[in-house]
């Protein structure tokens, strides 16, 4: 056997193992010259400054402030930056997972070591606001953790090895992909047989992508395939340990399935139904056991995205809860208990955001305008960007038809063939191939336009016009989850919309955001703005109330 | 020793194209070798002096030698200071053949990061063996983001505008339309630069230098010899470097090295920056120019931006055209080196030899300057004094 070569050996520096062990435990070390008393970033084996090699090694306060920086493009917030370190040290760094839109000279900065692409601490800095945001979500996390462990409590960890997903469409074949990541034995039921070929293929070439990325063996890919069985006939339910129904939107429809899974999976079995819409009570009313019925709110492609809505009916019981939520860890999700409402946490604060910008662009601004606002305000991915990749004109057309109700652009850009990435052009045009939005005159006019025939006469907007009537929205209606107890806690909204919908830890969540705006002046703002634009922007009673009393949302809680 | 008087520019030669598709870098350098001794009227078998960067190719100043053909040399020197490198080689060479080491002393620059799809690096350097690396950021930043940094900094401390940094932009892109060569010759509006996207805030797309292949040689001589040549002579009057870097944590970003190497060849050349008719400044981006204004003497600390503002880069306009072939902002930046290009307009006019629209009317003295590596943390300045005889 011929031996293998030996890598060349590279050492940069003699110094990085030591600083890498005190990176480890978050301490920033500077070298310490024990003859002229200065320190020196980074280290060496002699003092740069009198070339002694007496030499110790002193421990930083990783505070200091900025003395310049910039900022890059990209989803992650990574502002290039000269530090000054407390200790009289400037150093070109990086301010990074924070808020780099609003730094600033002079602003505070802490010590967050990163591990470069080859997995080692470097050095780099982040802010005292975005410290305390990770800090809150940490505890916003935790409280979600807790209550899945109090509905566990006292009932053996339930046994589920097979599940059966009904439902054979886009959300149960991504459902279906999750479960089977996750190891379980997956029986999808469809009464359309043809609906299958589609279904293995597609779950055959996600498990491929992940072979071909090297993030799955080529063995574990085969076995996650062998897993899964599909079949026409409802009494295989009988096999199933949790059934998960993914059929279309219709409560008729979702009834009679309920009728069937309750008459053929053996008793005692959960069923989840995967609505994003419908009301959990009516569907479990179609079955005899009622509290045995919960939502298991998957979000689209549900075998990547995180979060996980656990809906509660008002006969779900907690043995339930606990199956359902602990399911959700094995499938990798962080699963949130929400309450039986349309829309249920996350849509529900979406549908407020999203209607304010499609009014805002009937009123005179323009999808790249509001993009770039939320995407200096932290969020990764603009509101029509996001729409024009997960063609979201084309569902909201679909539904709002269904409904019977119009939207003059989202009508005009489904007539004129803009149905997003998909068909290269829909709030922005796409080059061939590529996902870089692009400004798009045709869609300008296509929205001035829909103007137009509204009577409306276009208005440039402010930027932070345009912040206001996205965030606060979605705020007061978080303050209506709560009221109405559709969100336990306030942190429980932050948390799916971190998981769900991208907010930055850096910024807490919707809720945390109001709390840092104060929450008096989020009453001023929405009382000014339903004077300005009407009662939509009514401020809701609990954040009244809280204005009134000085209250926060979020600091009394997840303590 | 002083090299005031000592040496003359006897030829120089910037390669035409500014998208190198199959010619080799090492072609490049012959072609810009031998349009330099052509220009001078000198052959390869003159040349008795080599000065190249890391852009040589191979073995650098080995592979050169033997690929160009160069067989009596007795010199060889290859400094490498990022883009700054040749106006170091300018005066190394002026030293060597004022204590008599060398006659004739070419000096050759050539690289095509466009055609090799290269990016933002220079030549023949590998970051990844720097030796704060494994201290340093944990994300690549390329230079946009150290200069971005020098620009808000500036605007922080002495109000400088983004108007005024487009200006800057502005003023070379009226120099580039007379310049066929150039690589964006439209004439900008103010307005056409502040419309340009930010890529690293606050500076614009506008704000950066063309990327470009292609290169420059320059050639260097006794008096004698320079003076048997029938071309207009240009003599060098003086010349200065200097080293800046982030000091063990102590780094003073708002004053470049360009502070004291420019300070150096003013003293060697006996004359002050008033006395200086045009300048070729380094503008990798347009921070950088405002920045050696300063630092160079020909405005106050802090007035850069103003100076650029009132029009004063402008030939025709101002009281010091900067870069009249278009420059780096508009012109040619080859392998992401200006120091090069910097010269040969400089040697242009010291000549009167630049595009008639923009030929300064009093030549005598001219000034080229680079900054090579970062200003905002390692960086080496150079400073060329030259004078019309």
């Amino acid at each position: 056997m011929r031996e293998k070569p030996k890598a060349p050996e590279t050492l940069i520096s003699a110094e990085a193992q030591a600083f890498a062990e005190a990176a480890r435990r978050g301490v920033l070390v500077l070298r310490e010259c024990l003859d002229c008393g200065d320190v020196h970033h980074y280290p060496r084996a002699h003092c740069p400054l009198c070339a002694s090699r007496n030499l110790g090694w002193r421990e930083a306060s990783g505070q200091g402030r900025v003395y310049s920086f910039t900022r890059m493009a990209g989803r992650r917030a990574v502002a290039p930056a000269m530090i000054d370190l407390d200790e009289g040290l400037r150093l070109n760094s990086v301010v990074l997972d924070a808020d780099v839109h609003q730094l600033a000279i002079d602003d505070a900065v802490t010590v967050r070591f990163q591990p470069d692409p080859q997995g080692q601490l470097r050095l780099a800095f982040t802010t005292p606001g975005a410290e305390a945001a990770r800090a809150y979500s940490a505890r916003a996390f935790a409280a979600v953790d807790a209550d899945r462990e109090g509905f566990a409590a006292g009932s053996a960890p339930a046994e589920v090895t097979t599940v059966a997903v009904v439902g054979a469409g886009n959300m149960g074949i991504g459902i279906a992909t999750a479960f089977l990541k996750a190891g379980f034995a997956v029986l999808l039921l469809d009464q359309n047989a043809d609906a299958f070929d589609r279904a293995r293929a597609r779950i055959a070439e996600t498990f491929d992508r992940d072979v071909q990325r090297g993030r799955l063996g080529a063995d574990a890919a085969a076995a996650r395939m062998a897993a899964l069985e599909t079949a026409t006939d409802m009494t295989r339910l009988a096999d199933a340990d949790l059934v998960v129904e993914a059929v279309w939107e219709d409560m008729a429809l979702k009834q009679q399935v309920f009728a069937d899974l309750d008459r053929h999976a053996r008793p005692g079995v959960c069923l989840c139904t995967n609505t994003s819409t419908l009301d959990i009570d009516a569907i479990a009313a179609a079955t005899g056991r009622p509290d045995r019925v919960v939502g298991l709110h998957f979000f689209n492609p549900a075998h990547v995205m995180k979060l996980l809505e656990v809906v509660r009916g008002k006969a779900t019981s907690d043995q339930t809860l606990a199956l359902a939520t602990q399911v959700g860890m094995r499938l990798g999700k962080v699963p949130v208990v929400v309450g039986n409402a349309h829309g249920f946490v996350g849509n529900r604060l979406m549908i407020a955001r999203e209607q304010e910008a499609g009014r805002m662009l009937l009123e005179g601004a323009l999808p790249a305008q509001i993009d770039a606002v939320l995407t200096r305000f932290g969020m990764p991915m603009g509101t029509f960007e996001m729409q024009d990749m997960a063609g979201g004109i084309e569902l909201s057309y679909r539904a709002r038809q269904a409904r019977g109700e119009k939207s003059p652009v989202i009508d005009r850009l489904f007539a004129a063939g803009r149905l997003g990435q998909k068909t290269g052009k829909g709030y922005y045009r796409y080059e061939p191939g590529k996902q870089r939005p692009l400004n798009d005159p045709e869609a300008t006019a296509i929205i001035e336009a829909a103007s137009a025939a509204e009577g409306i006469t276009r208005r440039a907007i402010s930027d932070a016009e345009i912040e206001d009537r996205l965030i606060l929205p979605m705020i007061n209606e978080g303050a209506k989850l709560l009221a109405e107890g559709i969100a336990t806690r306030a942190g429980d909204i932050d948390v799916v919309w971190q998981t769900g919908f991208g907010w930055p830890e850096w910024k807490g969540g919707p809720m945390y955001h109001a709390d840092r705006l104060g929450v008096a002046e989020v009453h001023r703002r929405l009382t000014a703005l339903a004077e300005a634009h009407g009662a939509r922007f009514t401020p809701a009673p609990l954040l009244a109330e809280k204005a009134a009393q000085g209250a926060t949302f979020t600091d009394s809680e997840s303590a | 020793m002083t090299i005031k008087d000592q040496a003359y520019v006897a030829g120089i030669y910037e390669h035409p194209t500014r998208r190198a598709d199959g010619i080799s870098t090492a072609q490049l350098h012959a072609d810009v070798a031998l349009g330099a001794l052509a220009d001078a009227g000198l052959s390869l078998a003159d040349v008795d002096g080599y000065f190249c960067g890391a852009d040589a190719p191979g073995l650098g100043g080995f592979s050169m030698a033997e690929y160009l053909g160069l067989t009596n040399l007795r010199y060889m020197d290859t400094t490498e200071t990022g883009g700054s490198s040749y106006l170091l080689h300018v005066s190394h060479a002026a030293r060597a053949i004022a204590s008599g080491q060398c006659n004739v002393a070419l000096i050759t620059m050539a690289d095509r990061p466009l055609a090799a799809n290269a990016g933002p690096v220079l030549a023949g350097v590998d970051m990844s063996l720097v030796p704060e690396r494994e201290f340093a950021s944990p994300v690549p930043l390329p230079p946009v983001f150290g200069y971005a940094q020098i620009a808000r900094r500036h605007m922080h401390d002495f109000g400088t505008t983004p108007e005024q940094l487009a200006w800057v932009k502005v003023a070379a892109s009226h120099h580039a339309q007379h310049n066929p060569h150039a690589k964006l010759r439209e004439v900008l509006s103010l307005q056409d630069v502040m419309d340009s996207p930010l890529v690293a805030d606050p500076l614009r797309r506008a704000d950066c230098c063309v990327v470009t292949d292609g290169g420059g040689a320059l050639i260097l001589t006794r008096p004698e010899i320079a003076k048997s040549l029938n071309r207009p002579r240009v003599k060098l009057a003086g010349a200065g470097e200097a080293m800046k870097h982030n000091a063990a944590g102590r780094m003073q970003p708002m004053h470049s090295a360009g502070v004291h190497s420019a300070a150096r060849a003013f003293a060697e050349a006996g004359v002050t920056p008033a006395d200086i008719r045009y300048a070729s400044l380094y503008d990798s981006f347009t921070i950088t120019v405002i920045m050696q204004l300063e630092d160079i003497g020909f405005c106050e600390k802090g007035q850069g931006g103003r100076f650029a503002a009132d029009g004063n880069l402008i030939s025709g306009v101002g009281k010091l055209p900067f870069n009249t072939d278009g420059g780096g902002l508009c012109s040619n930046h080859p392998g992401n080196k200006g120091g090069m290009t910097k010269l040969m307009e400089a040697v242009r006019q010291c000549r009167g030899e630049a595009h008639p629209a923009v030929q300064v009317p009093d030549h005598s003295l001219v000034l080229a300057h680079g900054t090579g590596g970062l200003m905002s943390s390692q960086h080496m300045a150079g400073t060329v004094i030259l004078e019309a005889e």
